[in-house]
């Protein structure tokens, strides 16, 4: 809802890290993050929690178990927001750029 | 991506009540404007009905899925089928769950859950770059009344901001 909360969340290398071990395989428990990562569980709670509140990660019940999903849209979101408005003009320039060099053309 | 992800969740806050993000998902005019240009038959989303999609040229069909659970303005349910490509029509049908809380502030929190994806690989990995921009499309459109991307036999070109 926030890209501050978003930012923020980002911010931070468990964070992130969490975040990649989510995109690898989904629905995973606290226990299966806790496993994974040198910290306590309280610590793991703790950044999911901060990357939940960004909606980064959204948890879901499956019976009695809590699983954690890796929610991409903010990021799109901010990709739309933020990436494309100033990187597309230059992407562009320098996707004309190698064109021209792989076909010989003079630049 | 490594593995197949047999559950994928979708999840966007939208600043309109949930009646609208229902409309959003059931009109075929708004439909249009952020799911790749399909044209979607006028539908009752009544349980065991059929959502009919075609091309934007209406020559394709690209969904034909059958509704599960119908409660509007909250939750829908219905299956997945792509027929839009001839390998992933080939896989076995999935499932898409439409979800839509009531937030503070006048917010709803939409969320998209496909699953059921393990008889169906290619169709996992084609659908997730896709619900992407459809919920940042819906987003989009509920909130400005405008379109994020416009579309062309199913191709998208980014609106210049």
């Amino acid at each position: 809802m926030d890209d501050d909360r978003v930012f923020k969340a980002l911010a931070d290398r468990t964070r992130r890290h969490l975040l990649d071990r989510l995109f690898e395989r989904e629905g995973r428990t606290l226990t299966e993050l806790e496993s994974e990562l040198e910290m306590t569980r309280f610590g793991v709670m703790k950044h999911l929690r901060v990357l939940e509140e960004a909606g980064l990660v959204v948890a879901r019940r499956a019976g009695r178990k809590k699983l954690h999903f890796l929610n991409p849209v903010p990021i799109r979101l901010i990709h739309d927001r933020w990436i494309d408005k100033y990187a597309e003009r230059r992407v562009s320039a320098l996707a004309e750029l190698k064109r021209k060099l792989e076909k010989g053309e003079r630049a | 991506m490594t593995d197949v992800r047999t559950t994928q969740v979708y999840q966007v806050f939208i600043k309109a009540p949930p009646e609208r993000v229902w409309e959003a998902i059931t009109n075929p005019a708004m439909v249009a404007q952020y799911f790749f240009g399909a044209q979607m038959e006028q539908a009752t989303f009544t349980v065991g009905s059929s959502v009919r999609s075609w091309s934007p040229d209406r020559k394709t069909l690209w969904t034909d899925n059958t509704v599960l659970e119908s409660h509007p303005p909250r939750r829908l349910v219905h299956t997945w089928r792509s027929l839009y490509d001839k390998d992933l029509a080939a896989e076995a049908e999935s499932r898409v769950t439409w979800e839509i809380e009531p937030q503070e502030g006048g917010y709803s929190k939409l969320t998209v859950v496909h699953d059921r994806l393990e008889g169906a690989p290619k169709t996992a990995k084609n659908v997730s770059g896709g619900w992407m921009l459809i919920l940042s499309g819906l987003k989009t459109l509920v909130e400005t009344g405008e379109p994020l991307t416009k579309f062309s036999q199913g191709v998208a070109t980014q609106r210049q901001r």
